[in-house]
């Protein structure tokens, strides 16, 4: 029998599954994965770690990222917690998904699964985007001036000056458009007449 | 064929529990608890305490091992451990050393 590794239903895994080898798992896995061939996730399966593989298909549960140098393919009953990142993906209807999608070819995808250093350096590299919200403390004095997106007041915020900052609640924003007084309306009329 | 098989080219580093019967290709490091019955094959590579039901070892084990039933080191096995069992067979041709603990 070649290489196939099948973790079934009764079994329970908790630590770390590497290899260069095909891997079906039915059971409970907890830890992480990192496999340089197919990793299938089954109907029953409960996956609580990392995958990395080359493809990876899911039709039961994981609760971490999705990181493949081929294919992800998300099935029919699958769910899945966690950012997902390959060239080419896959969500079949009645697939559930929570987390960043991101297809096309991607360097820290390729490099992933191809040197021995792969294990150790998926996980940071994978959780960094998620852990840098945009500065929210700072923007509040911005948006009482005026509502922008959160992406926006981030990029503005170096631009005004201190004392901009101190006026911009004592009163009303000074008016774009000059009032124009009483019957002035008219009066261009009557001129362009 | 078991439902459970850790195939050739796969490293288990950490905590294995089985509910059924497993079978070793591969390289499992850390614990093995098994309720049914453990096979290590040839070429395997067991650096664990391994417990469970009827065990047969035709690869390397490292640990002590624990069975409830019988335990069979065929030929080509390799044990470091102490093995406690209830019978216990040692093939011609199989490396084992460590203590031998059978319930009388």
């Amino acid at each position: 029998m070649a290489l196939l590794t099948v973790i079934g239903r009764g079994v329970r895994v908790r630590g770390r599954v590497t290899g260069e080898a095909d891997l079906t798992i039915e059971g409970h896995v907890e830890g992480e994965v990192a496999i340089t061939g197919t990793v299938t996730v089954d109907g029953d399966g409960i996956v609580g770690a990392n995958i990395n593989g080359r493809v990876v298909v899911v039709r039961g549960a994981v609760k971490g990222d999705l990181v493949a140098t081929d294919a992800i393919r998300l099935e029919e009953g699958a769910r899945v917690v966690g950012s997902i990142r390959a060239p080419r993906i896959a969500i079949a209807k009645g697939a559930l998904v929570r987390g960043h999608v991101q297809t096309g070819t991607h360097p820290h995808a390729q490099s992933s699964t191809s040197s021995a250093s792969r294990s150790k350096a998926q996980p940071a590299r994978a959780a960094a985007p998620q852990v840098a919200p945009p500065p929210r403390a700072v923007a509040a004095p911005v948006a009482v001036k005026r509502p922008a997106p959160p992406v926006m007041a981030s990029r503005t915020i170096p631009a005004p000056p201190p004392h901009a900052v101190k006026i911009a609640p004592k009163g009303p924003p000074p008016p774009t458009v000059p009032a124009l007084k009483k019957g002035a309306k008219g009066a261009l009329k009557k001129k362009a007449t | 064929m078991a439902s459970t098989v850790i195939g050739a080219g796969i490293i288990i580093e950490g905590e294995v529990s089985a509910d059924e019967d497993i079978v070793v290709q591969g390289v499992i490091r850390g614990k093995l608890d098994a309720k049914e019955g453990v096979t290590v094959e040839a070429g395997a590579v067991v650096e664990a305490d391994i417990s469970g039901g009827p065990l047969t070892v035709a690869g390397s084990v490292t640990g002590n091992i624990t069975s409830t039933d019988r335990v069979e080191l065929q030929a080509g096995a390799r044990v470091v451990g102490n093995v406690k069992a209830t019978r216990i067979t040692i093939a011609d041709g199989a490396q084992f050393k460590g203590n031998v603990d059978m319930d009388v």
